[in-house]
């Protein structure tokens, strides 16, 4: 546990990045760096996105699934790792 | 006169108790007419067309009836099939029951006349009717009413409910059963013939009854004709009365009725179609279309909640939220502590990593650099940068990055080597080799997609000196230490044990530092495949061991032992060290290198300057001894590219340059006045080393020059260099120093030649012999 801790503080140390979100799978964050109504912004529609993400892969081939998302965008970089149990989403902004 | 104890064993009909019956008295009779309807009601539960006895035919002394088939007048097929199939539930009842329902008779034994008449002309009656039935179909135009068809009665379906004989197994409904879906099978049973009408007036096949029923037909024909007048018949008619219908009302609940859609995605058909498969009882809760309305009892929330926000709607999804939140998720602790969260953190923290160091690993990787349409860097700077980019044409070292953290900072960097199979990672050492107090030290194994934190960290009790990964098992990390341990360590797992094999057991260990070890190729096993690879380690007490891991640890065996050599300028001094070291006539070993093309040859350099040349074989005397040094040689290394050369460095400020077969080195190099700790060839090309010295760091191209160092490059002040490592592959040489930074550096504007390398490496050496003769 001490060791996720550190990985979790490692990263939000790491240059450019604005947030962290761990998401369950019902959309509710569990863990967050950002205010509550930007984390609950975020949790409700990257929920969306993903499940349409993961539709999209899985119905082109049901045996493949999603393993890692980026939304590049003019401000920052949205990255999810998704998972049946939980999503991790890290907002980056690399050029800070 | 027929007795009344009839006997109905198999093999007579019932038509031919029947005959009898008629010529019995009135007393017997209506017990045999009893009796006959027992039969003939059994008779009609047999199976007809299969002759196939069930469960509900409960006499067995009825004969079994011969299949009977009707066929017109063209020759068609029209036998009558069976008008009722009894439910396989359906027991039949007794029937003296069913004698009892008509007759509204509680005895079934006793029968008066009367009913036995009206069973006659009961039966007679429906005789009349059914024949008027039949001879649509079959060919019996002739007088019916004059036949006793051979009747059997039907059954009116159903049995009444309140004398089931069936058990009923009182099931209490509950709420959640209701809810259950319940699959039911309907199955085809097997045909139940209950009416079985066998032809009575035309002949059929078989023979013996033929004369049979013939007679009885003469005899009902006598009997009707007597029937006329006489006072035995009475006519007599009979009403039933119809009940006065009444009307009832009854109300219900309104069933309500619920539209659902679901889209049946091609993914969600075949996690269906798994899941079915793999566990086919709990395939009900996999149902998709049942996640909107059903809130209770489900196991897989998380499953169908995928599966209904595939619809798309965001009002779906909000409902589908609700009514998840009533199931509570697990602990949040839990989640973070699974093995796929930590593998998602591994993998998002690499891609941060990547888009903050994306310019420089691509340019480790020799890609092109894309600049970052978005980044905001103000346009000046970048006139800046690229005016100083262009000036600069001459050799120099460009810095990248350094792996560094705060783990590290401030150690001492001894080894740094790459892994064999995987060349992104790294390895490193870092201690600080004090003989007077034993510290503890460090091993970070580093990878280059996240140089700011290293993937694996060991501690070890003692300074480490040299490191090297397994060539067989890429996994295995071979250390040697300060005070003599030599250890095996497994990289692969974050979690599991990591020193898989320590010497400190063995009693033939060394107990003074061991200052290089090495893996090499050794013999050819029987099936020719992989080679054994054997770790050698060279200490400072004169021995050079190899280990082998066995069972309970390490063992080793001496392969050499370095002698001192007799020099007689140093005889006085000589005798000195003797009594110092009371009889050990063995020199520290300080560094090693097997031969790259034929592994049983090593190369050994010695604290005395000496270079000695062994044989895996041979563990008395060496091959060869080169002498030139007369400080300790602190490097030596055979290069890659022609297989007679190699590099020497040591404390008295020389880098030697030898080839085998000679013993006095062909060049010597020296630039700076300072003792050279580590000379490496480069893996990349023939003609270029590179070399520290405590306070800089030297590149040499013997193609443009041997007597200066093309690349010089200063560390920065208070801070030593302590190592080197080139990269294959690549450019990019890193250097560690005294701070504990591993940086990396780009070799730019190097001009190599175009020519072949080793032969590039030849002509100078050749060169350089032919300046000497």
């Amino acid at each position: 546990m001490a060791e996720v801790e550190e990985t979790l503080k490692r990263i939000q140390s790491q240059n450019g990045v604005q947030g962290i979100i761990i998401v369950n799978t019902e959309g509710i964050p569990i863990k967050t760096t950002l205010d509550n109504a930007s984390t609950v912004q975020y949790a409700g529609l990257i929920h969306q996105l993903v499940m349409k993400a993961r539709s999209t892969v899985r119905d082109i081939d049901p045996q493949n699934d999603l393993t890692f998302l980026r939304v590049r965008s003019k401000k920052n970089e949205i990255m999810i790792a998704p998972d049946k149990d939980y999503f991790l989403i890290v907002i980056q902004n690399p050029s800070d | 006169m027929k007795k009344s104890s009839l006997v109905f064993n198999s093999s007579s009909r019932a038509m031919n108790t029947s005959v009898a019956g008629h010529q019995v008295s009135q007393s017997s009779r209506h017990k045999w007419n009893f009796a006959g309807s027992q039969t003939r009601r059994n008779s009609i539960l047999v199976g007809g067309s299969n002759r196939k006895r069930n469960i509900l035919d409960r006499n067995a002394n009825q004969a079994p009836r011969k299949p009977v088939r009707v066929l017109d007048n063209d020759g068609n097929d029209v036998t009558p099939l069976p008008l009722y199939h009894a439910e396989p539930g359906d027991m039949p009842s007794k029937p003296g029951r069913f004698l009892d329902e008509i007759f509204s008779s509680s005895e079934s034994d006793q029968l008066k006349s009367t009913s036995s008449f009206n069973m006659r002309s009961f039966g007679s009656f429906l005789g009349s009717s059914l024949p008027s039935s039949l001879s649509t179909t079959a060919s019996m135009t002739k007088g019916t009413e004059d036949s006793v068809p051979k009747l059997d009665i039907p059954i009116i379906p159903p049995p009444p409910c309140g004398q089931r004989k069936r058990d009923n197994v009182k099931q209490h409904v509950t709420e959640e059963m209701l809810d259950d879906v319940v699959d039911v099978c309907l199955t085809e049973t097997d045909t139940i013939s209950l009416f079985d009408l066998p032809p009575l007036i035309f002949m059929s096949e078989d023979a013996d009854d033929t004369k049979a029923i013939k007679e009885r037909n003469l005899q009902y024909a006598e009997l009707c004709k007597n029937r006329t007048g006489n006072d035995k018949y009475v006519e007599r008619s009979m009403q039933t009365f119809s009940g006065a219908p009444k009307e009832k009302q009854i109300q219900t609940d309104k069933i309500v009725m619920v539209d659902e859609g679901t889209f049946a995605t091609i993914w969600d058909i075949y996690d269906s179609f798994c899941d079915q498969n793999k566990n086919p009882e709990s395939e009900k809760a996999n149902n998709p279309e049942t996640t909107v309305n059903t809130s209770k009892g489900h196991e897989k929330r998380g499953e169908k909640s995928s599966s209904t926000l595939s619809i798309g709607s965001t009002i779906g999804s909000l409902l589908e939220m609700e009514t998840c939140s009533l199931n509570a998720e697990s602990n949040p602790e839990l989640i973070m502590l699974t093995e796929s969260f930590q593998h998602s953190l591994l993998v998002m923290e690499r891609s941060i990593v990547a888009n903050l160091f994306q310019p420089k690993l691509a340019a480790y990787r020799q890609l092109p650099i894309i600049k970052d349409p978005d980044s905001t860097v103000k346009p000046e700077t970048e006139e800046k940068s690229e005016e100083g980019e262009e000036s600069s044409s001459s050799p120099t070292l460009e810095r990248l990055w350094a792996f560094s953290c705060e783990l590290t900072r401030g150690w001492n960097i001894t080894c740094m080597v790459w892994n064999k199979e995987n060349p992104d990672l790294l390895a490193v050492a870092y201690g600080d080799c004090d003989s007077t107090n034993q510290k503890p030290s460090l091993i970070c194994c580093w990878s280059l997609k996240n140089p700011t934190w290293p993937e694996r960290v060991f501690h070890c009790h003692s300074c480490v000196t040299s490191l090297d990964f397994s060539a067989n098992n890429p996994s295995q990390l071979a250390v040697g230490m300060y005070d003599g341990t030599i250890a095996i360590y497994t990289v692969q797992s974050r979690n599991n044990i990591h020193c898989i094999a320590n010497s400190s057991e063995c009693s033939k260990r060394h107990l003074k530092p061991v200052w290089q070890v090495n893996w090499s190729k050794q013999e050819i096993t029987l099936s020719g495949e992989d080679r054994v690879e054997a770790l050698v380690a060279v200490s400072a007490d004169g021995r050079i061991t190899k280990w082998l891991l066995c069972s309970n640890g390490l063992e080793c065996i001496d392969l050499m032992k370095l002698k001192k050599t007799k020099n007689s300028k140093k005889k006085a001094v000589e005798s000195k060290k003797k009594t110092e070291h009371m009889g050990s006539a063995l020199t520290p070993g300080l560094c090693m290198d097997f031969h790259p093309t034929d592994s049983s040859v090593y190369l050994v350099g010695t604290w005395e300057g000496l270079i000695q040349k062994c044989s895996v074989a041979n563990c008395h005397n060496v091959l060869e001894t080169y002498q030139n040094h007369f400080c300790p040689v602190n490097s030596i290394e055979w290069s890659p590219f022609s297989p007679d050369v190699f590099l020497s460095c040591s404390s008295d400020w020389t880098i030697q340059l030898w080839k085998q077969e000679c013993l006095t080195p062909v060049l010597s190099f020296t630039s700076a006045q300072r003792a050279v700790y580590a000379v490496r060839w480069s893996p990349n090309w023939s003609t270029i080393f590179a070399a520290i010295n405590g306070l800089q760091v030297e590149i040499w191209d013997l193609n443009l020059s041997i007597l200066h160092p093309t690349i010089v490059h200063q560390a920065a002040p208070g801070v030593t260099v302590t190592s080197v490592l080139f990269s294959r592959g690549t450019d990019c040489v890193l250097v560690g120093d005294s701070e504990g930074q591993v940086t990396v550096y780009q070799l730019k504007n190097l001009s190599v030649g175009q020519g072949k390398q080793v032969d590039s490496l030849e002509d100078i050496i050749g060169s350089a012999v032919s300046r000497y003769l």
